[in-house]
């Protein structure tokens, strides 16, 4: 009987906690809550971004014309759940303005499920690439100042149809939903502009052991043109490594890479295997822009090593905030005001490390899609851009159908089909026999 | 003098009947949408619907003697149901939470088959497997469940007119309605003649098989009715996060679970609940101000794994019962009293 008490005196001890957790704070300041993986397997996609946001904001010495600017870091364990939990902490126990947002795939597409849900927190995604965000599913609230998986890799497809002349590619990677949109934006490029055939080869998540995928493409040596590396991580590594020791380097020209493959912490582990690598991105290290080398030298001398794609991206998330605030002379409380102002940043080249872009009607920015080669340069391995397609926008191509592109059945591992004749039927299907006849006509897309 | 009123005030808190203590902690749980704050609010649901999985595994370690680690396949098999059948063919409310149990049940029911003649180290593998078995097709079959990235916009329901989605103190209270019973459930399992022939089957099963007792069957019937709680804890998880993803039946789920049990007592309904509270209170507090909160977690489990072989529930107990032999003295409690809430044979 007596120790029913217990229970009572620890349910009491938890309203005390609750009753002083959660309070509102003074309002003559900027809260920014950021939020991504800082611990676990994906630490260098969160922690990257983090970093991009803290050196932003050291530039503009943590303050917006006087008003102090606190930053709320929260930590997502790549777990969705735990997310959410953060995301609904951020909002209602630290009332933030703005919040700089997740890094990975699966998180991202929870972001804007949450976003939708509370219309009045501004969010900008960070690294996340499904397209969904700013696009099925696209909200007011949310904005988009990076990428999605498709939109990099749309024209390295054409690239190497057109300028490389392969005619039949394999396409080896991670069986996850990221790589999966890459092969299908890759597909899309490459056989609408005279490609032939692509086959996928998907391995799991945590493969590290190549052999039985190396001595397959081996045997499809003689039908196919080139290898298409769409891994990212320790997969990368190891697939470089068997790929020479199983003398593939011999058979095929340099391994082609998906747009995480050649980013610069990538380069260090890579080494000299990574020479003449294509692949294709928003951003490439060896800009020689102004905003970048500044960016770069302040990240290296920061951090003491050179900054990816992933710190851009956080980086520029907060310079398109402090524009957005500049609009609005620093009315931040005023969430409809600051969102509109967001979506209406444009970034010009000495802003932005990647360059120009500016937000489509989804909120996703139409930028520059570089496609860059490694080459070694005082010493040290970069990305140098061997060909430029400006203002890019998530559609690609299929800008001025993007409702059309919308219906088409969302990607899985294996559509849209890999086969020029199957792919043709699909988008005729979707896109109607027009557009498959204006390919025809002008040999691929018109640059 | 002082020291003489504080006896007797503890003294006479400790005549409470037993009713009261009860009611007067349900009042208080009833009244937090009123007197808390919206996080505190929020922080309560989340412990809920995790408290419900680590009830379900903490049911099996303490009833069965078993580690189960396929809990959250049924936490989120009811998820994932919930979340196709209200997508993709916009089935009105009471429909998909009950399918989505019904086909834990069932899956608990398939699986249950295979798993109940394992014992120790067997079962945990066996669970392992079967749960990775689920992870896998959660996360390779896109076509149904898309895959990595997972399906949302899952609202949830409007109950007697209130939309739970927009107020999260209607979905509290719905919530803390279903996680009551459950409780209620277990607890009144445990103390049925089911849950003694239960407790036989896992001190001496040779004896009870020898006795006559369906043995296979009893543990049968204990899988199935854990799963059916883990799956309502998964119910309340889609609704109220929105979302459902493979990483809600992943190996880390059921494994921090897990660590839930250990950290508040697995062996005890109590300890689940308490286990789930610090572990999810202290991830959200701490994470806000460090980033090495992992590290702090980690040493905690330490001093309690070994300090505290019992978990918190059972440190909870000795403390209660070193300080009430002092204060109370001869009306201190007795050991493994039947009114004792930590008193769950434990052996």
């Amino acid at each position: 009987m007596k120790r029913k008490n217990w229970v009572v005196a620890i349910t009491v001890v938890f309203f005390f906690i609750g009753a002083a957790a959660g309070h509102a704070m003074a309002v003559d300041e900027i809260r920014i809550g950021t939020i991504g993986p800082t611990t676990g397997w994906a630490t260098i996609f969160g922690q990257g971004c983090l970093n991009g946001i803290k050196l932003a904001l050291d530039e503009y010495n943590n303050e917006f014309n006087g008003v102090p600017i606190k930053v709320f870091s929260e930590d997502t364990k790549a777990d969705v759940e735990v997310m959410r939990t953060k995301l609904d902490t951020l909002k209602t126990r630290d009332n933030v303005h703005l919040i700089i947002g997740p890094s990975l795939g699966h998180e991202g597409m929870a972001a804007v499920d949450w976003g939708a849900r509370n219309p009045e927190v501004p969010m900008l995604i960070g690294y996340s690439a499904p397209e969904d965000i700013t696009m099925r599913k696209a909200t007011d609230s949310v904005i988009r100042p990076g990428w999605t998986g498709a939109q990099v890799i749309f024209n390295f497809g054409q690239y190497c149809a057109k300028d490389l002349g392969y005619k039949k590619i394999i396409i080896v990677g991670q069986d996850y939903s990221y790589p999966w949109d890459q092969a299908a934006g890759f597909i899309r490029g490459f056989l609408e502009n005279g490609g032939e055939k692509v086959e996928r080869i998907w391995h799991p998540v945590e493969a590290v052991d190549f052999s039985s995928i190396m001595a397959k493409l081996m045997n499809m040596s003689k039908e196919y043109d080139a290898v298409l590396n769409n891994s990212g991580g320790a997969q990368v590594v190891g697939f470089f490594k068997q790929w020479k020791q199983f003398g593939l380097d011999k058979v095929y020209p340099q391994i082609l890479g998906q747009a995480n493959v050649p980013i610069v912490s990538m380069l260090s582990e890579l080494g000299d295997s990574a020479l003449g690598v294509y692949s294709s991105l928003h951003y490439y290290d060896g800009n020689p822009s102004e905003a970048n080398r500044k960016f770069r030298e302040s990240f290296k001398k920061k951090y003491g090593h050179y900054p990816d794609v992933i710190a851009v991206q956080g980086y520029d998330a907060v310079h398109v905030a402090f524009k957005a605030m500049k609009a609005i002379n620093g009315q931040v409380d005023d969430p409809k005001k600051f969102i509109t102002a967001l979506r209406q940043v444009k970034m010009s080249v000495d802003e932005s490390p990647r360059g120009p872009f500016y937000f489509d009607k989804y909120a996703n920015p139409v930028q520059n899609i570089y496609i860059k080669k490694v080459v070694k340069k005082d010493g040290r391995l970069m990305n140098e851009a061997v060909k430029t397609y400006e203002e890019v926008s998530q559609f690609g191509p299929y800008a001025d159908m993007a409702d059309k592109y919308m219906a088409a059945p969302a990607t899985t591992r294996d559509y849209p089909p890999g086969d020029k004749i199957s792919y043709f039927k699909e988008i005729e299907k979707y896109f109607g026999k027009g557009y498959v006849e204006k390919l025809k006509k002008n040999n691929g897309w018109v640059d | 003098m002082g020291c003489l009123v504080q006896k007797r005030d503890l003294m006479q808190f400790s005549h409470i009947p037993k009713t009261v203590a009860l009611l007067s902690s349900l009042v208080l749980l009833v009244a937090v949408p009123w007197i808390a704050s919206d996080y505190f609010v929020m922080m309560c649901i989340r412990v809920m619907y995790f408290g419900m999985l680590t009830l379900s595994l903490c049911f099996l370690a303490g009833e069965l003697g078993v580690v189960s680690l396929m809990q959250a396949s049924f936490f989120g098999i009811s998820g994932y149901f919930i979340a196709i059948l209200q997508t993709r063919y916009q089935i009105p409310f009471p429909i998909p939470p009950l399918v989505g149990i019904g086909v834990a049940v069932s899956f608990a029911a398939l699986t249950g088959l295979l798993v109940i003649r394992a014992r120790g180290i067997y079962f945990l593998m066996l669970t392992l497997v079967l749960g990775q078995l689920v992870w896998a097709l959660a996360s390779q079959w896109a076509s149904v469940t898309r895959g990595d990235s997972g399906i949302t916009d899952i609202f949830a329901p409007v109950i007697f007119g209130i939309s739970t989605e927009k107020s999260k103190s209607a979905f509290y209270l719905f919530e803390l309605f279903f996680f009551c019973g459950v409780i209620y459930f277990l607890a009144a399992l445990k103390r049925s003649p089911f849950g003694l022939m239960l407790r036989g089957v896992r001190d001496s099963e040779g004896r009870m098989a020898m006795l006559g007792y369906p043995v296979s069957l009893l543990r049968y019937l204990a899988f199935i009715f854990a799963a059916f709680v883990a799956s309502i804890g998964g119910v309340f998880f889609a609704y109220f996060t929105g979302l459902i993803n493979p990483h809600s039946v992943s190996l880390t789920t059921n494994v921090e679970t897990l660590l839930a049990g250990i950290l508040g007592g697995i062996q005890t309904l109590f300890g689940a609940i308490l286990g789930t509270a610090i572990l999810k209170i202290l991830d959200l507090v701490l994470s806000g101000i460090t980033q090495r909160y992992l590290l702090i977690m980690g040493i905690l489990f330490l001093i309690t794994i070994m300090f505290a072989p019992k978990g918190a529930a059972g440190a909870l107990k000795r403390l209660w019962d070193s300080v009430a032999s002092r204060t109370l003295g001869s009306g201190g409690p007795v050991r493994g009293a039947s009114d004792d809430p930590f008193y769950e044979d434990t052996k």
